[in-house]
C-alpha cells in the first residue's frame, strides 16, 4: 500500500517518493518495527529500516509561503461553508470568519512545516545514564483526519537513553510535531515513538496517549466522558514485562 | 440570522442576498430576534442537497492545507466533515415550538426549579472550532412549569448554532422566558473555548463564565444567590 506524497501547494501532481513512507510519516503498515527482532537494539538495521527511517528525514509538505497563499483559497472555502450551512457570511460575527477559520486551521496542522531534524539537532547529550526518564502529562492537540474535529489529552512518554539522553522539551516538541496534524491517535503514538528511537537509539521507547475524540463526544454516539488509550512500546519496554510496568505505575501516580 | 441584533445590518443584509438571487437564504430580520416562528434559516430536506458543495469545499481545504487527498484515511473525510459541520450546527433547522408545544403544564408551585450541569458543545463562530461545557439553568415558574427534559432540548437548538457565548446565554435565557412567562429565569454557562485552548493564547485550564437573569432574578439579590449557591454545590 504505497502512498505518494504531495510536495508543491496546490499541485496535484503526486511524486513518488520510492520505498519512503508517506505525508504525516504515515507508516505503511508492512514495515517492520525497529525492535521486531528480539534481542536488538532499536535501530541498529541499515537497509531494511528505510521506510522508517524516512520519517526521521522527511520532507516538509508544506512552508510558510504556501501558507500565505493557501489562505485566500481555504477563506473561500471556509465561505462556502457558512452558506452551504445557512448561515449569513455578511453578518458582523461572521464577516471574518473565513480568514479567522483558515488561519487557525494552518496552525492547527502546522506539524506538516516542521522538521524533526530542526527542532532536535542540538538537544542529544551524552550522558552516562542509564536509568528510566519519563516526561508525563503532556496536554496534546490533535484534529481527527475523518471529521476535520478537534482531539485533546495527554501524553506520557519514558525512554531508556543508552549513553545518549535528550533534552527533555524536545520530547513535547515532538509530541507538537507530529500531532499538530490530520491524525489517527494510533498512528499519532507510533510516529511519536518511532522518532525518539530514530534520533536517540535508546533502548527502549513508551508512550501512551489518553485522549478525547470530540467527534465521539460531540456528535455521532456523544459519549461525553468516553477516553481512548493507545500504547507503543519499542525495544526493552515491549521486551520486559518489568520494564513495562515501571513505566506504566510510575505514569499513573 | 442567529439573533444578530443589529436590524440596519439585516435590511442591508437583505438586500444584498434579494440582489444576488440568494433569496432562499433570507430571513425575516422583523420576526423575534430570538426565535423565528415558523420560519428556520435551514430546512432539513435542503442538507442534502447541500451536500455536495460542502465536500468540495473540504476537499479544497484538505489539499490548500498540504494533505493527500487520495490517501487512504482522507478518501472519505469531505463527506464526514460535511455531515458533522452539519450536525453541529443542527440547532438552526429547530425552533422552540416544536419541542415545547406539548411539554408545558399547569402546576401550582412557585418555588425555584433548577437544572444543572447540562453539557453543552457549540462552535465558535469566529474561529468555527468547538467551545463546550456546562450550562445551569434556574426558573421561578408563574403557574406553568416546563417538561425538564425540554429545558435541555432548548439548550441544543440554541448551541447548536455558531455562537458567542454571551449570545447563546442570552438566548437561553429568552427562549424559556417567552415559551413560559415564568417570575424568572437564570442561566449560567461556564466554557472552555478550544480556540482559546488549542492556538493562540494557549492557555489550557481558562473558562469563560457568562450569566443572564431575567425577571426576579435580576431584582432580588438573595433570589440571586440561592441560585447561584444551588447550582454551585457539588
Amino acid at each position: 500500500m504505497e502512498h505518494s506524497k504531495q510536495t508543491q501547494f496546490g499541485s496535484s501532481d503526486k511524486k513518488d517518493a520510492g520505498t519512503s513512507s508517506v505525508v504525516n510519516g504515515h507508516c505503511d503498515g508492512m514495515v517492520k518495527r525497529p525492535a521486531g527482532g528480539p534481542s536488538q537494539p532499536p535501530a541498529a538495521e541499515s537497509g531494511s529500516q528505510r521506510p522508517v527511517m524516512e520519517s526521521w528525514r522527511e520532507d516538509r509538505t508544506r512552508s510558510v509561503e504556501d501558507n500565505e497563499m493557501s489562505l485566500p483559497s481555504l477563506a473561500a472555502a471556509y465561505t462556502t461553508i457558512l452558506r452551504g450551512l445557512g448561515e449569513d457570511p455578511q453578518r458582523q460575527g461572521l464577516l471574518k470568519t473565513p480568514w479567522r477559520a483558515a488561519t487557525a486551521m494552518q496552525f492547527f496542522t502546522k506539524g506538516y512545516q516542521e522538521k524533526i531534524i530542526d527542532v532536535l539537532n542540538d538537544a542529544i547529550f551524552d550522558e552516562d545514564h542509564d536509568e528510566m526518564v519519563i516526561v508525563k502529562d503532556i496536554d496534546m492537540f490533535s484534529m481527527c483526519e475523518h471529521h476535520l474535529v478537534p482531539i485533546f489529552g495527554r501524553v506520557h512518554i519514558g525512554y531508556l537513553p543508552n549513553k545518549r539522553v535528550l533534552g527533555l522539551s524536545k520530547l513535547a516538541r515532538i509530541v507538537e510535531i507530529y500531532s499538530r496534524r490530520l491524525q489517527v491517535q494510533e498512528r499519532l503514538t507510533k510516529q511519536i515513538a518511532v522518532a525518539i528511537t530514530e534520533a536517540l537509539q535508546p533502548t527502549g521507547v513508551g508512550v501512551v496517549i489518553e485522549a478525547t475524540h470530540m467527534c465521539m463526544v460531540m456528535r455521532g454516539v456523544q459519549k461525553m466522558n468516553s477516553k481512548t488509550v493507545t500504547s507503543t512500546m519499542l525495544g526493552v519496554f515491549r521486551e520486559d514485562p518489568k520494564t513495562r510496568d515501571e513505566f506504566l505505575t510510575l505514569i499513573r501516580s | 440570522m442567529n439573533g444578530h441584533c443589529n436590524v440596519k445590518v439585516n435590511d442591508t443584509v437583505e438586500e444584498f442576498h434579494r440582489n444576488n438571487s440568494f433569496s432562499d437564504l433570507l430571513i425575516d430580520s422583523k420576526k423575534s430576534v430570538v426565535h423565528r416562528k415558523h420560519e428556520t434559516s435551514r430546512k432539513k430536506d435542503e442538507d442534502q442537497s447541500r451536500l455536495p458543495a460542502l465536500e468540495a469545499a473540504y476537499t479544497s481545504i484538505l489539499r490548500e492545507l498540504g494533505e493527500d487527498t487520495d490517501r487512504q484515511g482522507l478518501l472519505r473525510t469531505p463527506l464526514r466533515a460535511a455531515k458533522a459541520m452539519q450536525f453541529l450546527t443542527k440547532g438552526y433547522h429547530e425552533t422552540i415550538e416544536d419541542i415545547l408545544n406539548n411539554a408545558i403544564f399547569d402546576e401550582d408551585h412557585d418555588e425555584m426549579v433548577i437544572v444543572k450541569n447540562i453539557d453543552v458543545f457549540s462552535l465558535c463562530e469566529h474561529h468555527l472550532v468547538p467551545f463546550f461545557g456546562k450550562v445551569h439553568i434556574g426558573y421561578i415558574p408563574n403557574k406553568k412549569v416546563v417538561g425538564l427534559s425540554k429545558l435541555a432540548r432548548i439548550v441544543e437548538i440554541f448551541s447548536r448554532r455558531l455562537q458567542v457565548q454571551e449570545r447563546l446565554t442570552k438566548q437561553i435565557a429568552v427562549g424559556i422566558s417567552e415559551a413560559l412567562q415564568p417570575k424568572g429565569v437564570a442561566v449560567v454557562i461556564e466554557a472552555s473555548h478550544m480556540c482559546m485552548v488549542m492556538r493562540g493564547v494557549q492557555k489550557m485550564n481558562s473558562r469563560t463564565v457568562t450569566s443572564t437573569m431575567l425577571g426576579v432574578y435580576l431584582e432580588d439579590p438573595k433570589t440571586r444567590e440561592e441560585f447561584l449557591t444551588l447550582s454551585r454545590s457539588a
